[in-house]
């Protein structure tokens, strides 16, 4: 019996310190109601911030710069002023449209308007094949298979009915052109519209696909085992003999390499471009 | 001012010794070495380089004054009714204006608000002055005319009497003259600057200039003659121009016959262009389409005659746009259905 009253004694002390605590932790939190100032209202949660923890021990990297190659005029006799005039053009554009950073290789998605479409936007994922224009006439390509039918869409970077250019995976191949998926297994150029974008830091470098394609059966729409095409995405040592191999090189050129004439270092025009596009954009 | 210059050769030297001395003309036929063969050469001697009897000091004091001399022109003549304006009259119809003359820069593409997609070339008007004023008798009796100039040249490699011209108007020589048929309400004085401005957005104009030289081509190529198979036994003949016409009756090729020859450099003309856009800070136009000439070539650029685009040509800047006028204009004038690069996305 002695034992127990003790034990209720305990018990009752407990319960006591129970109260109390919850005395306080009851005044803390009706504080904080008070403070919030709804009256019945529950009490939403707000995250507290994510911590942003820098390593300060790395130094730090700059961002990758970036000049879209429709902004290097071509190597000809035109005033300067007419790409000076073109290049605010599209400088207005991008200010409106944000136009990322992609190459050929990478996987984009591309939203435009159409008169003709449901709800009036149309929506493509594919592969860019291929970048071609200056100005304001530049155009990229889109390839994809879209059951079991090969499309390729050219769109026009600066056109108005452009809405919204995602990039989905950013990266590049080893060549500059792959007009050769047209030739190559279906399996290359098939992309999924429903895949979620993959991010890549802007300090990152763009990593190089070094996928090497595996064709089909000749004839192809063209001869890309000649020298002058310069394919190193291709497997040829799959559809092609040695002997074919050597033959192509009757059409090599080696001495155009050579032909000072053709060469164009647009490295000094790039960076006066890079930062008069930046200085601009920043407006 | 030619000179008789005489050259000498004795042949009798084992080495071949050649001596040049101006005789008089007389003392030609009179020489009294036996064995020497005398050759004359004509040779005019009225020209020189501008800089030939120049020190390298002065040839660099010459251009830096001529250039200093010629921005205070410009300067002076971009007010031209602070000194003794002309009389400026109303637009009325039958109106003929001045053109201009303008350097063309290239193509690009342009967009409208419903998403279509045409081309533009980029026309620069540069330096672009009224140089003279032709009243109807002293012209052709039918109509008064302007002779406008473009493009400022150095004056050292130009004749005295080109020159002339231009110290009259009082403007730095030009590269291009060019004559304009005006009506008597819309002669300008001259020395007047010409601008971009002259011509507005959705007006229609005509350009002329000479087309790029082919050099001599095929019948193909230059009258689009269809020429012959390729294979099935023919020999020789792809790309002929066949029969020249019937044979025994008129017996003989008819004047106008097309034939091969020399293409292009011609003066061509494409009629009924719009005007898209004006720049009026670098004096740029907008013209649809293509025009005759090559890049950086000098174009006449003038109201069209096309009696089906007169109707939108109307109430122009008469006689041409005054920059000192009351007129301020913004830097770009687009036509109403044209899409401006800075707006948000059209639907």
């Amino acid at each position: 019996m002695a034992a127990c009253t003790q034990r209720t004694g305990a018990l009752a002390r407990l319960i006591q310190n129970v109260q109390f605590h919850h005395e306080r932790m009851f005044s803390v939190f009706s504080l904080r109601l008070q403070a919030a100032g709804s009256g019945d209202k529950p009490p939403t949660f707000t995250p507290p911030s994510k911590p942003v923890i820098l390593d300060k021990s790395k130094p730090e990297e700059a961002a990758r710069r970036f000049v879209s190659p429709e902004f290097i005029p071509p190597r000809q006799r035109t005033a300067p002023l007419k790409f000076f005039l073109e290049r605010k053009d599209m400088i207005q554009r991008r200010r409106v449209l944000n136009i990322p950073e992609f190459y050929v290789g990478s996987v984009l998605s591309v939203t435009t308007s159409d008169p003709h479409a449901s709800n009036n936007t149309n929506r493509f994922v594919g592969i860019c094949i291929q970048r071609s224009g200056k100005g304001l006439g530049a155009t990229f390509i889109l390839r994809n298979i879209i059951d079991g039918q090969g499309v390729e869409i050219c769109y026009e970077l600066y056109n108005p009915r452009m809405k919204h250019i995602e990039v989905l995976k950013l990266e590049k191949r080893l060549d500059d052109n792959l007009m050769y998926l047209r030739d190559a297994l279906p399996e290359y150029s098939t992309f999924a519209f429903d895949v979620k974008p993959v991010h890549l830091s802007p300090t990152q470098e763009v990593p190089v696909n070094e996928m090497k394609v595996r064709m089909k059966p000749r004839p192809w729409s063209k001869r890309w085992e000649r020298p002058k095409f310069n394919i190193k995405g291709i497997r040829f040592d799959l559809c092609l003999t040695p002997e074919q191999m050597e033959h192509a090189q009757k059409w090599a050129e080696p001495w155009r390499q050579y032909d000072m004439l053709k060469e164009y270092d647009t490295s000094t025009l790039e960076e006066k471009i890079y930062q008069e596009v930046q200085a601009e954009l920043r407006k | 001012m030619a000179v008789w210059t005489c050259r000498l050769l004795r042949l009798s030297d084992a080495l071949v010794y050649r001596a040049t001395a101006i005789l008089p003309r007389t003392g030609a036929g009179t020489s009294p070495l036996g064995s020497v063969l005398v050759h004359c050469v004509r040779t005019a001697k009225t020209s020189t380089w501008w800089d030939e009897h120049l020190t390298a000091d002065n040839v660099e004091f010459l251009k830096r004054d001529v250039a200093e001399d010629y921005s205070r022109l410009t300067a002076a003549k971009l007010n031209p009714l602070k000194d003794e304006p002309w009389p400026r009259h109303e637009w009325e119809e039958q109106s003929r204006r001045v053109g201009l003359v303008a350097v063309k820069l290239g193509m690009m593409p342009m967009w409208t608000k419903s998403g279509d997609r045409h081309v533009v070339t980029m026309l620069q008007v540069q330096d672009c002055h009224v140089i003279k004023h032709m009243p109807k008798d002293e012209y052709d009796g039918r109509s008064a005319a302007l002779v406008v100039g473009a493009k400022n040249v150095s004056p050292f490699y130009r004749s005295v009497e080109y020159l002339e011209k231009f110290q009259n108007a009082g403007v730095p020589p030009k590269q291009k003259l060019t004559t304009f048929r005006v009506t008597e309400n819309a002669v300008i004085k001259p020395g007047t600057p010409l601008y971009a401005a002259h011509f507005r957005p959705g007006q229609y104009v005509d350009i002329t200039a000479k087309t790029i030289g082919k050099g001599f081509q095929g019948v193909m190529k230059r009258w689009g003659f269809k020429g012959q198979p390729a294979t099935h036994g023919q020999t020789k003949t792809h790309r002929r121009p066949g029969s020249l016409g019937p044979g025994g009756d008129p017996a003989k090729v008819f004047k106008g016959k097309k034939m091969p020859g020399r293409m292009g450099n011609v003066y061509d003309t494409a009629f009924g262009l719009k005007v898209w856009r004006v720049n009026t800070k670098n004096n740029i136009l907008y013209v649809n389409g293509s025009v005759p000439g090559h890049r950086n070539c000098l174009v006449k650029v003038r109201d069209t005659v096309l009696p089906r685009h007169l109707e939108k040509n109307k109430n122009p800047p008469f006689p041409t746009y005054f920059a000192d006028g009351d007129e301020e204009l913004p830097e770009d004038l687009y036509t109403e259905d044209m899409f401006q690069f800075g707006e948000p996305l059209p639907e």
